[in-house]
């Protein structure tokens, strides 16, 4: 019986692998002792740790401005995304093998389980059409999350303002993302419908033939008429409303979520000066889950409302 | 009672009686979830998505309060 020698065969896996778990076992302590240790290099009695108070602007900082356009932290921040996922793509795709590397593999399992999302949800035809902005909101919106994770990604600062801040927590890529998702998804309907989209919001075609029946003696089924046509006049200011309130609420759960996230994280550095070693693994783990998790809920319900929109509305003829 | 003494109150309430609902309906996804899992183990992955996908809209309102909450506290609401 051979064993297959790995990498250092005293240790059983990997020297890669086995430097990787050594960094990361000594970074997350070394880090959180440092900041701790730190603040009592400010003072001199030991027994005032200094904790630096937490200062949350709402809005983005502008750092520096390109001809008349400011350019914010977050602005920074979702570049480097970009950049990152360019590169990412360019790597997998350079020179792609039939029995894929690790880093192909791994994209390619991503994007094959987005495609049959897309596929499941909106069939054969309309997945495909779905597909690159689902998997493009997804991927942009996770790698946002994700990298805003990144030890010291937060801690650069430029004067007074952090230079590099999570691109999810500004509230206008929510706003831009949201926007993007709405005007695609009108568009969808609109191009599979033609005008006929319009009819589950503006709906008088019943009312209007309770009234003519009126004038023509059936008195009994012009009543009916006009009662369920009242009915759907109402219902379709209702489905209009909340259409429209789309926007707002794509925009504020996406924001909120991640905003709170991470006043979250700087509240509980900010309270726990020296007992929070458990507690951290915890909430980084959370936050991670939490990032992906509205990628996914963003993506799918553009996704859902998209399928909703291209679905025929065919009227429901009433006995 | 002074204006700052309002605030904090508001804060509180605010976020307090705004969790409420989506803690319920959040329960009750879970639940939907379970019961249907329960039935047929089989459509598991799926159950899972459609979970998830119910639980976000649930708790997006709770996200709403959370926002409203924050402003509150935090004197960005003048």
């Amino acid at each position: 019986m051979s064993k297959k020698k790995v990498g250092c065969g005293c240790l059983g896996c990997s020297i890669p692998l086995v430097t990787f778990i050594v960094l990361v076992v000594l970074i997350i302590p070394i880090s959180i002792w440092g900041f701790k240790l730190g603040g009592f290099a400010h003072s001199k009695n030991p027994s005032q740790a200094f904790v630096p108070t937490i200062n949350i602007s709402l809005p983005a900082e502008v750092i520096f401005h390109i001809g008349p356009l400011p350019v914010t932290n977050t602005i920074i921040a979702s570049f480097l995304t970009v950049l990152v996922l360019v590169i990412i793509a360019l790597v997998v795709t350079r020179k792609p093998k039939l029995v894929p590397t690790r880093i192909q593999s791994m994209m390619e399992a991503i994007i094959e389980w987005l495609y049959n999302f897309c596929k499941d949800t909106a069939g054969e035809k309309n997945g495909r059409k779905f597909f690159p902005l689902v998997s493009t909101i997804f991927l942009f919106v996770g790698f946002n999350a994700l990298m805003n994770l990144i030890p010291g990604y937060n801690s650069i600062t430029y004067g007074e303002a952090h230079l590099i801040r999570g691109a999810n927590t500004d509230i206008n890529t929510a706003l831009a993302l949201s926007i993007i998702s709405f005007v695609c998804v009108t568009y969808w309907g609109i191009q599979a419908n033609k005008f006929g989209f319009f009819k589950q919001f503006f709906n008088p075609g019943r009312f209007i033939k309770g009234w003519g029946q009126l004038f023509t003696g059936k008195f009994k089924s012009s009543l009916g008429n006009i009662g369920f046509g009242f009915l759907d006049i109402f219902v379709g200011i209702l489905e209009a409303i909340s259409y429209l309130i789309r926007l707002i609420s794509f925009t504020f759960r996406l924001f909120g979520n991640m905003l709170g996230g991470e006043i979250l994280v700087l509240v509980l550095f900010y309270l726990l000066v020296f007992g929070g070693f458990g507690i951290i693994p915890g909430i980084y783990g959370f936050e991670m889950l939490i990032g992906v998790i509205q990628a996914l809920i963003f993506a799918g319900l553009t996704l859902v409302f998209a399928t909703m929109a291209v679905a025929s509305h065919s009227e429901e003829e009433h006995t | 009672m002074d204006a700052s003494t309002f605030k904090l109150l508001a804060a509180g309430l605010c976020m307090g009686l705004g969790a409420i609902g989506p803690g319920i309906g959040v329960g009750l996804v879970g639940m939907g979830a379970l019961n249907a899992l329960g039935r047929n183990p089989e459509a598991r992955g799926q159950i899972m998505t459609y979970m998830i996908l119910a639980i976000a809209m649930a708790e997006a309102i709770a996200i709403y309060a959370l926002l409203i909450t924050i402003l509150i506290a935090f004197n960005v609401v003048k």
